[in-house]
């Protein structure tokens, strides 16, 4: 279906450094270089600079990234990772296929990862924490922070939503041991197909990272340890370059669009908000509405994209059975996975999409005081 | 004269058809599995002669995909060679299972009658590798697998457009991997891999995993991982795979010549045997010399890049301290790894340069004068 407000844009997003690209591509296939070259170490170097960390390691997605933090800590059977239920499912599975249990605790209304319940869930098994900045909102850093210095645990932070996140003028994957980022095609900064990075201010661990990527190979002739091949190639590379130099310009306009869209739905639906000291990127713009189900039908009837990030909190799908979750064990999560949808926002969209979006909205409260009313409601109890 | 190895910028030395081709792709904005990805698929399945291709995002990754598929994981055991890349064992101990190593032969493949020893109430699969592009008695193989009840997961990664008996290398098996690794036969610009099987189930769940479990996108069945191909390498891949064949003709072609060449050093230099059954990849051209270090030394200082795959086997790597091996254990491929060079012979490689790396070797071991000599010889016997 063709769509009049589709999610992305990607072409009309890139049109103004086309050429740029295009030379990029055409260096590296000339260069005959396509993997662990200048274009990844040039690309790491800047993507270390943009997060305030000392180093970053260029891999071949997102979900590679956690699953190799995991790898250089030797996560297993028997050990415990903290983190959130209401995130893309790999933030899970990264823990859970190293034999290790995901344990879950619920959320605040920020949508990200509780501090105040995090003490609860600490058991002798645990070894880690992963707060998620879901959407591009940084979760809130400094008390987990405390938490885990406390408990003596891991920080890794899934910051694959947040590339140019903030907190307190602190930019994610900047605050825990590690961080894992997604450059897939629907990121704020992104590759033309997978893509990730992990950062960390730990040069040893940045070392074991660079052989976990590699084979466990310290040079072609030496496998220290048995490993596989997570690497991000040079055509990518060379393209995320040509990127990083428009992100400041897409995270703005990005962020321009969030609070136009404030201003338009907050009368409407439940909008999501800044909260003190956090510079948020809105990768997602995700509201929350009442009758969600039937205003997402409307909207993509009436040419708009509007999606859901995620219908079924992870503790509910049947990979986790074996967890022991069941509906009710995670109120805030299961009750804004009823609630959610993600509203097109990308840096080519025009403000007359955007005035498009906000009507057909305001035209299904209009034609449904009820649900309004209940969305109001339902707005004003959360307060 | 220079004989390169590297041949990326003579294959890609046209940007135009890649271009437009990525244009397609940029405007199409499908870069998560999607249209390019499937067509590439069916085609190298096609090609191949497997019922199912499930592309992955590199060869080691088709190898984790396929032990993942057929089962193996912690406490199993999995037969493998020892002279291999490390990949074929990083699969095996990603997977949980605990890589068993056997001895290879004259032709640097698995030899299959060292399997049946090494065999325990743990294996539950061999996964012979197809060498250079070669391929070992893949037959005899299946046979002894059988017998022993134990699947055979065939690492062909550096195989594309390798035969034996016409079936194609990778589909002898229950799975079958390939890398896609700018210096395989067939080659992308950047890293990819396939996994081929027959069969329905299998194939299924793979696509699956590759794609974190899901059936949809709201839908996790089970865990799973990102290992999804790069729609642009599918596309590369794709034109590559038109010219494999050819490309591969040229490497035997060269191949042949250095073999008549180096056959006529019997004292110095081992040359592998090549079955006529057999339909070899050449993504390597190795043999064995002897001074192997000099000669290596000798080769690069006239301009031949010449290499070494690999100097130190498998089991005498620090990765392998915990698997309890010691020098002794593998004598054959102990033997090659200190002999074997590998010589340029790739599509690109002219028969004037093959004659080239010919005369210094020849120099190299009879000295200019007996260089005359033997070419007298040469011309009397023809």
């Amino acid at each position: 279906m063709k769509y009049d407000v589709p999610y992305t844009g990607l072409p009309q997003q890139v049109a103004p450094i086309k050429q740029d690209l295009l030379a990029a591509f055409e260096r590296v296939m000339d260069s005959g270089r396509y993997i662990l070259g200048p274009n990844l170490a040039r690309f790491e170097e800047q993507f270390a600079r943009l997060c305030g960390t000392a180093f970053a390691v260029g891999v071949a997605n997102g979900t590679c990234a956690l699953q190799m933090v995991w790898q250089a800590l030797g996560l297993g059977p028997g050990d415990e990772v903290i983190t959130a239920p209401n995130s893309f499912v790999a933030t899970a599975s990264s823990i859970a296929l190293t034999g290790a249990k995901p344990v879950f605790v619920d959320i605040g209304p920020d949508l990200n990862l509780d501090p105040a319940r995090i003490a609860a869930a600490i058991t002798p098994r645990t070894r880690g924490i992963v707060p998620v900045h879901l959407t591009g909102r940084p979760a809130r850093m400094a008390e987990i922070v405390r938490i885990a210095e406390k408990h003596g645990l891991f920080v890794l932070e899934d910051a694959a939503q947040a590339v140019g996140s903030r907190l307190d003028g602190r930019p994610v994957g900047s605050w825990g041991n590690a961080a894992g980022f997604s450059l897939h095609p629907l990121k704020n900064l992104f590759a033309y197909g997978d893509g990730g990075v992990i950062t960390t201010p730990d040069e040893s661990l940045r070392d074991k990272l660079r052989q976990i990527r590699n084979h466990g190979l310290s040079n072609r002739e030496c496998c220290e340890f048995w490993s596989g091949n997570n690497r991000m190639d040079e055509m990518q590379s060379a393209l995320l370059l040509v990127h990083l130099g428009a992100l400041d310009q897409w995270t703005e306009r990005r962020r321009a669009l969030a609070h136009r869209y404030h201003e338009l739905l907050s009368a409407m639906v439940e909008t999501p908000v800044e909260g003190p000291g956090e510079y948020c990127v809105y990768q997602t713009y995700v509201i929350q509405a009442a009758a969600r189900d039937d205003l997402q039908i409307h909207l993509q009837e009436h040419g708009v994209e509007a999606l859901i990030h995620y219908r079924t909190p992870i503790h509910l799908q049947p990979a986790a059975a074996q967890l022991g979750y069941g509906p009710g064990d995670f109120p805030v999560t299961e009750r804004a996975a009823g609630r959610i949808l993600s509203l097109p926002l990308f840096p080519a969209m025009t403000y007359a999409q955007q005035d498009q979006v906000a009507d057909l909205i305001h035209d299904f409260y209009q034609q449904r005081p009820e649900r309004r009313a209940e969305g109001q409601a339902i707005c004003e109890s959360t307060v | 004269m220079k004989v390169p190895f590297n041949y990326l910028p003579q294959q890609f030395g046209d940007a135009t058809p890649y271009l437009e081709e990525w244009r397609k792709l940029a405007a199409s904005g499908e870069f998560t599995l999607g249209p390019f990805v499937e067509s590439f698929e069916a085609k190298f399945a096609s090609y191949v002669g497997a019922r199912h291709c499930i592309s992955t995002n590199n060869g080691t990754d088709a190898l984790i995909l396929a032990l993942k598929a057929a089962g193996i994981g912690a406490g199993d055991e999995v037969i493998t060679v020892v002279n291999t890349f490390y990949a074929t064992v990083g699969a095996i101990v990603a997977v949980g299972a605990k890589p068993v190593f056997v001895d290879c032969d004259e032709r640097f493949q698995m030899d299959a009658e060292k399997i049946s020893p090494a065999v325990t109430p743990k294996t539950r699969a061999i996964l012979p590798v197809h060498w250079a592009g070669a391929s070992p008695d893949v037959n005899r193989i299946l046979d002894l697998a059988e017998a022993h009840g134990l699947a055979v997961i065939e690492d062909a990664c550096p195989a594309v457009g390798a035969y034996v008996d016409g079936k194609h290398a990778g589909t002898f098996g229950k799975l079958g991997a390939f890398s896609m690794h700018p210096l395989k036969p067939l080659n992308v610009m950047g890293d990819g891999g396939m996994t081929v099987t027959d069969d329905d189930a299998l194939a299924d769940w793979m696509r699956k995993y590759r794609n974190h479990g899901m059936t949809d996108r709201d839908h996790i069945d089970f865990w799973g991982v990102n290992m999804r191909l790069q729609p642009f390498q599918a596309i590369v891949g794709s034109r590559v795979l038109d010219t494999v064949a050819d490309l591969v003709r040229l490497r035997n072609r060269n191949a042949r010549q250095l073999d008549a060449g180096l056959r006529q050093l019997p004292e110095f230099v081992t040359v592998a045997e090549r079955p006529a059954r057999h339909v070899e990849a050449q993504q390597l051209y190795m043999a064995c010399f002897k001074r192997r270090d000099q000669l290596l030394q000798f080769l690069i200082g006239r301009g031949i890049e010449a290499k070494v795959h690999y100097p130190v086997p498998l089991h005498l790597q620090k990765a392998a301290a915990a698997l309890g091996y010691k020098r002794g254990d593998f004598p054959v491929a102990e033997r090659q790894a200190e002999h074997l060079i590998t010589l340029p012979a790739h599509q690109f490689i002219t028969a004037e340069q093959i004659d080239y790396i010919l005369e210094n070797i020849r120099e190299f071991y009879l000295g200019t004068q007996g260089l005359g000599k033997l070419e007298e010889t040469i011309t009397v016997g023809r």
